[in-house]
């Protein structure tokens, strides 16, 4: 069955399969879209909290430590609850639309960005802040010099972050409802063609996920590779 | 114990002519007093070398006078603006970057204009030996070939107080005549330069003992 269902799933990648390629984009630009919003978000929040003190600072980063953790089925829950017809946000209409799923899975990225950059820029070299300041940098060119020289290492949470949205099913099933040519994502698909005795279909989107994971996964060893050098 | 530094002593200081005050000075760090300066005075425009065997306290002295400090007893009176003070360590951290995006960082921190940003980075390396190694990678330089960089981005600010801790460490004889030859383009400068062994004689005016 396998053999014969991974056989069919390149047949229909060759072919371009319309609902394959549909739920795929869908699920691009939707992770995209979530992991931009929560790099802006979280870059800024890891670079407050790795170079200012101020009172409950160290109870946030627990919160967004434990946040890396969470289910993704209970932020599904959760933005079901404030974007439902009895919730906070019921007004906006967003339940069931490709943009609660970016709404949830920006939740799903945002700790993991900020709490991997909290990491990045508190592990700089003192020297990095000090020279900064000796030579005159203002606020703004010294947080420019922090980024630059942890690029690499946001760059991974940008990815590890990318690589979780890309491949959660909990968001999208609760909030996005699975709907064909509407809300359904790769994970999501495949788990309804699977359940519909569509085998081949289901397997033609897992590899692309896999192949994703893959691409994802040898960028950030080839990163992790780039700051191990950078740092000998 | 008391901590005192610039602004509420700048009309006296500047009056006589004196940048740098430093009385009774003690830093101490995990009860451990690491670095002890009775009194020291420095007139504009003097070089002065600050010696002392390793562990007492030379580069701590330099640290405070720039501001980089900030827990002391005693008074360091030093009434040049932050902005004007630039510290180099002993081990000089290069940015990511190439030698001439370092040179040039300082001078973009005071919104100079690009051309006139090269123009004048450019000249200090040629001065420092480094024109050649413009476009490299900072950090794919040699121990010796950093310290030059980071002494070019230091003086290519003509900074009114340049605190160098142990410039010449690691430094071939050529090396060192750069440096000499550099610092004498600074003469608005007050320049203290820290070492452990004694320091060349056309390099500084005077020298303290710690």
């Amino acid at each position: 069955m396998i053999r014969e269902g991974f056989r069919d799933a390149l047949l229909l990648l060759w072919h371009l399969d319309t609902p394959v390629i549909d739920a795929a984009v869908r699920s691009l630009w939707v992770s995209l879209l979530a992991v931009a919003a929560a790099s802006l978000t979280g870059i800024l929040i890891g670079m407050l909290l790795g170079r200012k003190d101020f009172p409950g600072q160290q109870v946030l980063i627990v919160l967004f430590r434990a946040g890396m953790s969470v289910p993704t089925v209970l932020i599904g829950l959760l933005c079901f609850g404030v974007l439902s017809r009895r919730g906070m946000l019921a007004e906006l209409e967003l339940l069931y639309t490709t943009w609660a799923i970016v709404i949830g899975e920006f939740f799903l990225a945002l700790p993991i960005i900020a709490t991997l950059t909290h990491g990045a820029i508190a592990r700089l070299d003192y020297r990095v802040s000090e020279t900064a300041r000796t030579l005159g940098a203002g606020s703004v060119q010294r947080a420019v010099t922090y980024l630059r020289e942890s690029r690499l290492a946001i760059l991974l949470a940008i990815l590890t972050a990318f690589s979780r949205c890309f491949t959660e099913l909990g968001i999208a099933m609760m909030v996005g409802g699975n709907i064909p040519g509407r809300t359904q994502t790769l994970t999501t698909a495949t788990a309804q063609e699977t359940s519909r005795g569509e085998f081949a279909r289901g397997m033609a989107m897992s590899l692309i996920l896999l192949l994703i994971a893959m691409a994802v996964t040898v960028a950030i060893s080839f990163l992790n590779r780039g700051r191990e050098e950078s740092a000998s | 114990m008391t901590n005192q530094q610039s602004p509420a002593t700048k009309s006296t200081s500047t009056a006589q002519n004196i940048l740098i005050r430093v009385e009774a000075l003690t830093v101490q760090k995990a009860n451990q007093v690491i670095c002890q300066m009775p009194e020291m005075s420095v007139t504009q425009g003097e070089r002065v070398g600050i010696t002392g065997s390793n562990g007492s306290g030379k580069t701590t002295l330099l640290r405070v006078l720039a501001g980089l400090e900030q827990n002391f007893a005693g008074l360091c009176d030093v009434p040049t603006a932050r902005i004007e003070r630039v510290f180099v360590h002993q081990t000089p951290f290069l940015f990511n970057g190439t030698v001439l995006d370092n040179v040039e960082f300082g001078l973009k921190a005071r919104s100079i204009a690009k051309s006139e940003r090269r123009e004048r980075a450019m000249s200090w390396l040629k001065r420092l030996g480094l024109t050649d190694l413009a476009h490299r990678a900072a950090r794919s330089l040699s121990g010796g070939e950093g310290r030059r960089t980071a002494l070019a981005r230091a003086c290519v600010l003509h900074p009114e107080l340049l605190l160098l801790d142990e410039p010449l460490a690691d430094l071939d004889p050529n090396g060192i005549d750069c440096v000499l030859q550099s610092l004498s383009h600074l003469p608005n400068s007050t320049i203290l330069i820290s070492s452990p062994k004694p320091l060349p004689a056309e390099l500084v005016n005077r020298t303290i003992e710690l």
